[in-house]
């Protein structure tokens, strides 16, 4: 920390104008704010706080477009009750729960929103759900899917779009049995979020009589998985699955493919994203995968406007399961607030219990609704092959094999041990 | 605290402790109560480490340890043991400082950057902990259903539920803790450990036992460090195992800079400018942590001692 700062840059450029550009460069990036929309008197207001900084930036950046646009169409219609409504945006970064809280406090106790929508992150998605419970503010998680949420920390007032784990595996665990055997090898990530995938998973797959030849917990951030990786070829099973996420992921497959594992057993794994696999290296795109919502669904009605609207929104890029989430999310805040023709969060709630999202939003075969007593949306959950390019599309990276329904995967109310109380 | 001029000498901080008294009054106009108590408890923690960074000259970058093992001790004694605020604040207290002590012994014979460097590595021992072992802390997905609950004082009965209310605890805590950390860096051993600071050799020549006093300076910095944590963990009612992280620990050495690691009040200026910031900047761009690395950039450039250091100096001259 010594100064002389009368020193000249090596290149000629002193340091003074240096910090000077370097400093109009900062100011430029406060002086366009592009996050905030602009604020209006009398409006309802929907408050996301979702992470647009750190690992879940380019997820939250998919389901900021899709309320986006769900705002501007309800808008369009004319508001709700009557209202225009605006969306508050806040950055609840990726991975720091003091954050996501303090912008939750902001949004609820500053700006007064109707709603609250957030988060991908499940730790944070829960430190704001106990925000939202405390202050009685209507809350819709668009992408947060560790059980509990739906489950045993359940709230009157918290609303979940994406599937549970349990609900994932379920469905994946169905599909790889009807179509490639029952012995499955698990490789799994040595933390909550891999645990709690394995165990639903043997579940689920012990129920259609399948059986476990042997499980690998890696530890995470493992870059050589060589060793796992011949150990589940010795087991000989019929399925390897791979729960990794991220780099982890990347490195598992790719892996694997090196290997040539894909051509000897089948490989698979749960919840895959869009954004994931367009991240992957072609020849790593392998593999059985569920995906929560896809873009490429020919026959059903209102889906192919939809990926144009958005495409035009989001620089020709398709929606993702993401950004249908943060949709999804923004409409179900209209539709609560039409339903109770109220913005008072009970009568909103109560309206919530049970209620089919309508077609031209749900935007899938079977529908969605929010199951009564638990608050989980039960949507179609689409299991299916990913793929090395796309066909028609650069972005068609996933070849759905079957839709399935949530009500078939989603166990019964009892088996969530969501037991829900209600203000009185 | 450690002014030397005659006349201004109270001045600053009696302005200070106006200013954050009065803080609920005014702060709706631009921000919200909680934010006012972030900054104390951030602020604290950033005093904290600055007893031991600031007045001991021992750099440790493993502190959000303590301040997260403070949090969870809080968060853990509501959700398992007893529905009280005031035994959550001892215990995540206590729980934190007996780690440090225990630890200490190892590290205190360190200097520089291997003291830095294995206080991170004690820090994501306990992070890791914290991280797996899901049963009792939830794991990643952090500690829940619990919340602050009502102190009972015997004679009355304060209810936390209001930011207000628990702003002026936060506030409470925050004047028993900063007296205290006065008091013993005015005292004898807190002169002592300015010598160790300034020169160590000469400090262990005149017979002061230098790895005793840094360990002593590192448990007390510890301490201070998990009362902010379980503060921490009340504000928000929720705990994870990111205030473990060594990422956190960095953030606290950022705001001790950025307010000036010399002065006694100075990281409490650098947390407000750190969550200030952050909280307004965050909400208008996403490259927010572009320009809050760029103001710490700045001011270590040309205000090496920090705002407060830079301030103090203008005074002086």
């Amino acid at each position: 920390m010594t100064r002389n700062a009368k020193t000249p840059g090596f290149v000629g450029i002193d340091r003074r104008s240096l910090l000077k550009v370097a400093a109009a460069a900062g100011v430029v990036q406060v002086a366009s704010p592009f996050v905030r929309t602009a604020r209006a008197a009398d409006t309802v207001k929907i408050g996301l706080d979702n992470p647009l900084t750190g690992t879940y930036a380019a997820l939250g950046k998919n389901e900021l477009i899709g309320a986006q646009l769900a705002v501007e169409e309800i808008n369009a219609k004319g508001g709700i009750l009557g209202r225009q409504v605006e969306l508050l945006v806040e950055d609840s970064t990726s991975g720091d729960a003091g954050a996501a809280v303090q912008k939750a406090t902001k949004l609820i106790e500053r700006d007064q929103v109707n709603f609250l929508v957030g988060n991908i992150n499940s730790a944070l998605a829960q430190a704001m759900a106990q925000v939202a419970a405390q202050h009685g503010v209507l809350h819709v998680i668009p992408g947060g899917h560790t059980d509990a949420i739906t489950g045993e920390n359940c709230h009157w007032n918290v609303f979940r779009v994406c599937n549970t784990t349990a609900m994932e595996t379920s469905a994946v665990a169905g599909s790889l049995i009807k179509a490639y055997g029952k012995k499955f090898y698990y490789l799994t990530p040595d933390y909550a979020f891999g645990h709690t995938l394995q165990s639903t998973m043997e579940k689920s797959a012990a129920a259609l009589g399948g059986s476990k030849l042997g499980a690998d917990l890696t530890p995470l951030g493992t870059t050589d998985y060589s060793g796992y990786l011949i150990k589940a070829q010795a087991a000989n099973p019929d399925v390897i699955i791979f729960f990794q996420a991220g780099n982890d992921a990347v490195n598992a497959l790719k892996q694997a493919v090196q290997f040539g594992l894909h051509k000897k057993f089948h490989l698979a794994g749960a919840q895959q994203e869009l954004e994931v696999l367009l991240g992957l290296p072609p020849e790593a795109r392998v593999g059985t995968w569920v995906f929560e919502w896809y873009w490429n669904q020919p026959g059903v009605a209102g889906v192919a406007e939809f990926v144009d609207k958005i495409r035009r929104k989001s620089g020709g890029h398709v929606p993702t399961a993401r950004t249908w989430f943060g949709y999804a999310s923004a409409w179900t805040c209209a539709l609560a607030a039409e339903g109770a023709k109220s913005l008072d969060p009970v009568k909103m709630a109560k309206v919530l219990q049970g209620f089919a999202l309508p077609p031209e939003i749900a935007l899938m075969p079977n529908g969605a609704a929010f199951r009564a007593g638990q608050n989980q949306l039960i949507p179609d959950l689409f299991v299916g092959n990913a793929a090395e390019k796309g066909e028609k599309d650069p972005e068609d990276l996933f070849r759905v094999t079957e839709v399935v329904k949530g009500a078939n995967v989603a166990g019964t109310l009892e088996e969530t041990g969501c037991k829900m109380t209600w203000p009185t | 605290m450690l002014n030397n001029g005659s006349l201004t000498r109270y001045a600053p901080s009696v302005i200070g402790w106006i200013v954050l008294v009065s803080l609920p009054e005014w702060i709706n106009v631009v921000a919200y109560t909680d934010l006012g108590s972030r900054v104390v408890i951030l602020g604290l923690a950033a005093m904290a480490l600055n007893f031991l960074l600031g007045h001991t000259g021992v750099l440790s970058f493993g502190h959000a340890a303590y301040f997260g093992l403070g949090a969870y001790g809080a968060g853990l004694t509501l959700r398992y043991l007893a529905p009280s605020t005031g035994l959550a604040i001892l215990v995540g207290t206590g729980v934190g400082m007996m780690a440090a002590m225990l630890i200490g012994p190892l590290i205190i014979r360190l200097r520089g950057v291997y003291f830095a460097m294995v206080t991170i590595a004690f820090g994501q021992i306990f992070y890791f902990i914290a991280f797996r072992w899901s049963t009792l802390t939830g794991g990643d997905d952090g500690l829940t259903n619990w919340s602050r609950q009502p102190i009972n004082l015997g004679f009355a009965t304060i209810d936390l539920k209001s930011p207000v209310a628990f702003y002026y605890l936060v506030l409470f805590v925050f004047a028993v803790a900063t007296a205290i950390m006065a008091k013993l860096l005015n005292s004898p051993f807190g002169r002592s450990l300015l010598a160790i600071r300034e020169n160590e050799r000469r400090a262990l020549f005149l017979g002061i036992p230098v790895n005793l006093r840094i360990w002593l300076s590192w448990t007390v910095s510890c301490g201070f460090a998990s009362v902010a944590g379980a503060m921490y963990a009340l504000l928000n009612n929720f705990v994870d195992p990111r205030t473990l992280h060594w990422s956190q620990s960095g953030a606290f050495v950022i705001m001790a800079v950025l307010g000036g690691m010399r002065s006694f009040w100075g990281p409490l200026i650098g947390a407000a400018i750190y969550v200030v910031l952050q909280d307004y900047l965050s909400s208008r761009t996403s490259n927010w942590m572009s320009l809050v690395g760029l103001v710490f950039v700045l001011v270590v450039l040309f205000f090496p001692r920090g705002v407060l250091g830079m301030l103090g100096r203008r005074t002086q001259a």
